[in-house]
């Protein structure tokens, strides 16, 4: 297993035990964080998570176009776990707040920080995977030129 | 090697990641900053891209390709059944969410996600036998 994608799937756990424990608080009438905490309880399952893991096991066990292009292989899935996690951390730690911050420049400008980094990983996660996905009459005419 | 089907299921897949991703964004800076009331409208079209589109298209294309194969025969099955169920899963979505964008009769929304129900009924018919041990399928 590449080291990329055990650092998907262990962030990916941290986002998943993390994610159910906010939405066992966000359940307690006494805590009054429901409609706060639904859309962090929420990303945190379905792209901290399930996202996640995907975009790691799919590094790990799709076939690679170009064994001999490590580099650009690393650059790419680093730049998505690292765009991806800071964009998702960011977005958990001030979206809850934006209704009593509002109109604060520092964090409306995190929040669209938040917002462009995870486009972008996804951008980073697709520009790696999709030269992967060929059909067979294809990558066999690719291998026969190399 | 990848078979077709699963090649189609996780191109559209990785769009409708994209798409999704970039909507959820545009939400998400609306909501620190207004940029106009329309973009709230986007919201179920997020979820229902990011579960049905990325979500559930992605893992229904990779088992279709990794699952256990036959060994005698079509080595996935019929393959008509699994171009249908590409075809359907994709018409379905596509109803459900212009449906919702544009506020459609509540009949297209249910006629969309009758064509997921069908897709995914074609999906566990194709998977079905699939689902055994290696010892199973060499026995057979």
């Amino acid at each position: 297993m590449p080291k990329v994608t055990r650092w998907f799937i262990k962030a990916g756990i941290l986002y998943f035990i993390t994610g159910v424990l906010l939405a066992v608080i966000a359940e307690i009438p006494a805590f009054g964080a429901g409609p706060l905490l639904l859309p962090v309880y929420w990303h945190m399952l379905v792209m901290g998570w399930i996202t996640q893991t995907i975009m790691g096991v799919s590094i790990w066990m799709f076939p690679r176009k170009h064994r001999d292009k490590q580099e650009r292989e690393k650059l790419l899935c680093w730049l998505a776990f690292g765009l991806l996690n800071t964009g998702l951390i960011l977005r958990f730690l001030f979206e809850p707040f934006l209704s009593i911050t509002m109109g604060n420049y520092a964090i409306n400008l995190l929040i669209v920080v938040s917002s462009v980094f995870q486009v972008l990983a996804i951008v980073a996660y697709i520009l790696e995977i999709l030269p992967r996905l060929q059909p067979r009459e294809k990558r066999s005419i690719q291998q026969g030129r190399s | 090697m990848m078979p077709k089907p699963s090649l189609w299921m996780i191109w559209l897949s990785l769009l409708y990641l994209l798409v999704s991703a970039t909507a959820g964004g545009v939400i998400l800076v609306h909501k620190a900053v207004d940029i106009h009331p329309v973009i709230w409208s986007f919201l179920p079209i997020h979820y229902e891209l990011a579960i049905w589109g990325w979500l559930v298209q992605f893992v229904m294309g990779t088992a279709y390709w990794m699952f256990p194969k036959y060994v005698n025969g079509k080595r996935r099955g019929s393959v008509a059944m699994a171009w249908g169920m590409v075809f359907v899963f994709n018409m379905g979505l596509s109803i459900l969410v212009l449906s919702m964008l544009y506020r459609m009769e509540p009949l297209y929304i249910i006629a969309g996600r009758c064509l997921l129900v069908i897709s995914v009924i074609t999906f566990s018919l194709l998977m079905w036998r699939r689902v055994v041990s290696y010892r199973e399928l060499t026995e057979r």
